[in-house]
């Protein structure tokens, strides 16, 4: 029991590592508000046209037994 | 409860619902403008979900028509209203390869309508906005009450965004009259919702409580490269069964309610990256979501999609995915015969085919058409914008430990059209 608890906060540990070194990289990324034509695009949107999304996803979450993970709103716009 | 495929005797006309609650929407959205509102939009959606069988089957037509409003430049005021009009016919007893049970002549044919109205406000300041919203929904053998609110941000010149969401549901399903001292092995199954909250002493009504958080992290790494990672946990509690299934338990043919535990904790972390190829002037999406919960289902998919520009006003993007799940810890297709592979695995039992271990494919497509107006002209002399959009997506799921009474079930092919109009005024 208590090697899979310790198991578990490695993992945990790893995970959180892993997202704070991912996370400070972001810092880095510089993409000037004039290179932004493609990521404004609105094929370049997460969760672009959502309720068309959404009725795909509501479908699936009634035949399978996971849910969530799903897009949120985001993207690469920002232009203003 | 229309997931969990309800029976119901007394049919409301969900049609004349569904065509109420669009034309609602579409009179609201056209008197916006004289509401003096700045900026106005109205969708309309109509999606038709059917899974055709010779025994069985379901139809599905989920129509949702959402308005939106922005009295000023920091506030916009949402409402909506969706359908569920479900039809069909499904095995109200689940046994497996060893009972000896007439299962598909069990089938009985249902219909029922699931109403969900929402109103909701966005306030948005410089980089930040915040969000809430309530949803109350509501059909002849369930009813809900939900919260949401979330909240987002933006860092680094607005590479990063950062999106918090919570919501919480109040929610209540109706089953036979049964008590907790009863064993769950007398407990009976509903045959029909008549007498669902009311004072009718055969009927009770159980609460189900559902608190779901959610973190997004969007970035753009390059001018063609973004990412979004997705991190999701729910808890449920209270009744998680089908108030309408039996499951044969015992080798004599003995049917029970399906017994579910009470608590239900689910984890999912989503990851997609889209990446513009300018050779192609197609953008690609690729993504994976792994998802595990304490009844031990481990879960994965996958998923790519491309989308480009046919003609300057039309894009068409088409898509695949790959699922697979694990079962239940404690499912079991047959409960019955001792020792698992065909026994009962532990103190529960169900006939819920989304507890045991599937996979599935889904391929599919959808246009969609935008035109934009110009100062001074507007499109059918209304819309500073117009879009439509078509779509199509094709399901077969493959059951690798899901009989009813020994046969594999016909209903793993399924088929989803939807239609979506886009106003803004």
């Amino acid at each position: 029991m208590k090697h899979l608890e310790m198991h578990v906060v490695a993992k945990a540990l790893g995970f959180l590592l892993g997202a704070s070194l991912l996370a400070a990289s972001a810092g880095c990324a510089t993409v000037r508000p004039e290179q932004r034509a493609m990521l404004a695009d609105p094929t370049m949107q997460f969760d672009e046209k959502a309720a068309d999304r959404a009725a795909l996803e509501h479908a699936l979450d009634n035949r399978e037994g996971s849910t969530g993970g799903g897009s949120v709103r985001g993207g690469g716009c920002g232009c203003n | 409860m229309l997931s969990r495929m309800t029976p119901s005797t007394a049919c409301r006309s969900g049609a004349q619902l569904a065509l109420g609650g669009v034309l609602f929407g579409l009179a609201v959205a056209f008197m916006a403008p004289s509401a003096r509102a700045q900026v106005a939009s109205a969708d309309v959606n109509t999606a038709l979900f059917v899974e055709p069988s010779t025994r069985s089957g379901l139809t599905v037509i989920n129509p949702s028509a959402t308005v939106a409003v922005k009295p000023s430049n920091w506030l916009t005021i949402q409402g909506g209203y969706e359908a569920d009009i479900v039809s069909g016919a499904s095995e109200s007893v689940k046994g497996g390869r060893l009972s000896n049970v007439d299962i598909v002549t069990s089938a009985t044919h249902f219909s029922d309508t699931r109403n969900a109205f929402t109103g909701g406000f966005t306030i948005t300041r410089a980089s930040t906005h915040l969000s809430g919203s309530y949803t109350y929904g509501t059909e002849h053998d369930y009813r809900s009450n939900a919260f949401a609110v979330s909240a987002g941000t933006d860092f680094f010149q607005k590479n990063t965004q950062i999106e918090l969401s919570y919501g919480r549901g109040f929610d209540k399903v109706c089953t036979t009259a049964f008590t907790a001292s009863d064993s769950p092995s007398t407990r009976l199954a509903l045959d029909n919702s008549q007498g669902c909250f009311t004072n009718d002493e055969k009927r009770a009504s159980r609460d189900i409580s559902l608190d779901n958080f959610q973190v997004g992290w969007t970035q753009t790494w390059t001018p063609v490269f973004a990412t979004q990672m997705v991190l999701s946990a729910a808890l449920q509690n209270g009744f998680l069964g089908n108030p309408y299934r039996s499951v044969v338990i015992a080798s004599a043919g003995d049917q029970a309610l399906e017994n579910h535990p009470e608590n239900r904790a689910r984890g999912a972390i989503g990851l997609r990256g889209k990446y513009y190829v300018r050779g192609l002037q197609t953008a690609l999406s690729a993504g994976v979501r792994l998802y595990r919960d304490t009844w031990d289902i481990f879960g994965q998919t996958y998923e790519l999609d491309a989308e480009r520009y046919m003609l300057p006003w039309l894009r068409v993007l088409v898509r695949a995915r790959y699922y697979t799940q694990t079962g239940a810890l404690f499912w079991s297709d047959d409960y019955t015969g001792g020792e698992p592979a065909t026994g009962p695995r532990g103190q529960y039992w169900s006939g819920d085919r989304e507890l045991s271990p599937l996979s599935s494919y889904l391929v599919g497509a959808r246009a969609l058409a935008t035109r934009e107006g110009r100062p001074g002209q507007r499109v059918l002399g209304l819309f500073l914008s117009f879009s439509g959009a078509v779509s199509f997506d094709l399901l077969k799921t493959n059951l690798r430990d899901f009989t009813l009474g020994g046969r594999a079930p016909d209903d793993t092919l399924a088929m989803l059209w939807s239609l979506g109009l886009r106003g803004e005024f």
